[in-house]
């Protein structure tokens, strides 16, 4: 009943992107008030449930990397092994964030070619930051007497760190998780100029054409995707009490 | 049980224990007092391992530390610290029953154990199981932390002024609390503490230190009567040297038996210390006291020049 009434908000959400996603050709009328004068008012190169599809998958393929690396660095440099290159990790990840995610594109593709692979780059590179520095203040900020007893009691590195430095930090890990999620559907847009079809698409080719309608259409469908997406991972359930 | 042979840390340059010996024997409760910096913890952490020594040789039970696996040797000792470090997303119980499950033992005995133990402790299981540690107060925090400390039936405790946050009252009461759990379970105790009172009131063996070095080690009663330096001197003297004795000596060792006078109308247990009995007699302006046994019978008296320690009695 509570599991329920917890996933009430993201699920609200999620109907409304997927209503509009399937039901933009029904609101033909309200787009030709916008753009009386264009032939067509409704974006028709590609259906938007592909579109859609297709802009989650390249956000999530991202994350999962972006997770993958980011927290396992972010673990490596907390260890007594790896503390020397805790600075050098927490400065990369930040010059990942100022690198802007545009740059990464023109400097991508002509090494991996035009398509998907050169903005999951972009998007992986610019999502970094909020993951490692989350996991390092999650880690770094956990009472050290805790750490103490737990080396103490006779736990192994392993278990310490599975068992007391994660379940932890994972608050913290989480909402850096979310910021770069959040962050990185939005940008996923301008993958859509180097020929990564996805929600971006209808935006730059409304640019392109001068058609406000489908600038519309896509940012409508992305800016639910990101309260969609925000929405669940702030119902998502905590591990630790308080 | 555990003996220190010619210990030494040096961290860098610098010497944080310098040279110690020390042999705590199977059940005794040893405190190493002393000014902080002075190496009693350092000491300590390097009995389970904490850090590790850079001279000399600890023994466990006549085996080199060094022998032991660290998680293992750890695992053999009960550790309690001043923070507590309870995990705190953990329930009490499931902190407590910490070890045991490290040590693979079945879910029911661990279960059984935390029971056992929380009963110990004073602990209502229905009250306290399921709290986190951030809903107890720090007594009872500390409680826990003594309580996963002694979870996998340790034979040594290791115990890192494990009162010293606490407020007066609770840290009195933990302290008798302790003593009565150390004469039930005969654990060896190695305790750390920057409290001469509370060193005073614990030990069986009590270690001065100072600078890294042991200045002084013996029974309480014999570094009081004796200290050899200027140190432990003032570490233990001070204006109230001769209440520090009196609190260490039962009333028992200086009563006399009934005579034929009237019973004095203050009564004192026989277990209580001098120092409760002369608190009595400043109270109540009374200067003989009847000495009872534990079922408030009258079993001898005790005067003030007795108390005092006047040989001949009027």
């Amino acid at each position: 009943m509570t599991e329920c009434r917890r996933l009430l908000v993201p699920l609200c959400w999620f109907s409304l992107l997927l209503a509009a996603t399937l039901g933009m050709g029904q609101l033909e009328g309200l787009f030709r008030v916008i753009e009386p004068d264009s032939r067509q008012v409704i974006y028709e190169r590609a259906d938007f449930l592909s579109l859609l599809g297709r802009h989650l998958s390249v956000v999530g393929a991202a994350a999962v990397l972006a997770i993958l690396i980011g927290v396992g660095a972010a673990i490596a440099v907390t260890r007594p092994r790896g503390r020397d290159f805790l600075p050098l990790v927490s400065q990369l990840a930040s010059m990942g964030q100022t690198f802007p995610p545009v740059a990464v594109l023109a400097l991508a593709v002509p090494v991996l070619g035009f398509g998907t692979l050169p903005i999951i780059v972009a998007l992986l590179l610019y999502g970094l930051l909020p993951i490692v520095r989350n996991t390092l203040v999650g880690i770094l900020g956990i009472d050290p007497s805790v750490r103490e007893a737990a080396r103490g009691m006779g736990m192994g590195s392993g278990q310490i760190l599975r068992q007391v430095e994660l379940p932890l930090a994972a608050p913290v890990i989480l909402a850096g998780i979310r910021t770069s999620v959040t962050i990185n559907i939005a940008t996923a847009a301008i993958g859509a100029t180097v020929g990564a079809s996805n929600l971006g698409d209808p935006i730059i080719s409304g640019i392109v054409n001068g058609n406000t309608a489908y600038v519309v259409q896509g940012a409508l469908l992305i800016g639910l995707l990101a309260l969609s997406v925000d929405s669940l991972f702030s119902r998502l359930p905590s591990p630790i009490v308080r | 049980m555990i003996d220190l042979i010619h210990v030494t840390k040096r961290f860098g340059a610098a010497t944080a224990v310098d040279d110690i010996s020390l042999s705590v024997a199977r059940g005794e409760l040893c405190v190493l007092v002393g000014t902080s910096g002075c190496g009693k913890s350092t000491t300590l952490r390097m009995i389970n391992r904490l850090i590790e020594h850079s001279e000399g040789e600890i023994h466990i039970d006549g085996q080199q530390i060094r022998d032991f696996r660290e998680e293992s040797l750890r695992r053999r000792m009960g550790y309690a610290i001043q923070s507590t470090g309870l995990f705190p997303h953990w329930t009490v119980a499931r902190n407590i029953g910490l070890v045991p499950r490290l040590l693979k033992w079945p879910a029911a005995k661990v279960r059984a154990r935390v029971e056992e133990l929380m009963a110990l402790l004073g602990l209502s299981m229905e009250e306290f199981a399921d709290k986190y540690p951030h809903q107890l107060s720090g007594g009872q925090a500390q409680r826990v932390g003594v309580a996963r400390a002694l979870a996998a039936d340790p034979e040594i405790l290791l115990m890192d002024e494990p009162f010293g946050a606490l407020d007066p009252l609770t840290r009195e009461s933990l302290q008798e609390e302790l003593r009565e759990l150390q004469s039930r379970l005969q654990k060896t105790i190695v305790f750390v503490t920057h409290d001469m009172d509370e060193a005073l009131r614990l030990a069986d063996h009590l270690v001065v230190m100072h600078q890294g070095r042991i200045k002084q080690q013996g029974r309480p009663l014999e570094l009081l009567r004796e200290p050899t330096d200027a140190f432990v001197e003032s570490l233990l003297g001070g204006e109230d040297r001769g209440l520090k004795e009196a609190a260490l000596l039962p009333v028992s060792q200086r009563m006399l038996p009934l005579g034929p006078r009237l019973l004095a109308r203050e009564r004192i247990g026989q277990q209580a210390s001098l120092r409760e009995a002369l608190s009595l007699m400043l109270w109540r302006h009374a200067e003989r006291l009847t000495v009872v046994d534990d079922d408030d019978l009258p079993v001898g008296e005790l005067s003030l020049r007795r108390l005092v320690g006047v040989r001949s009695d009027d």
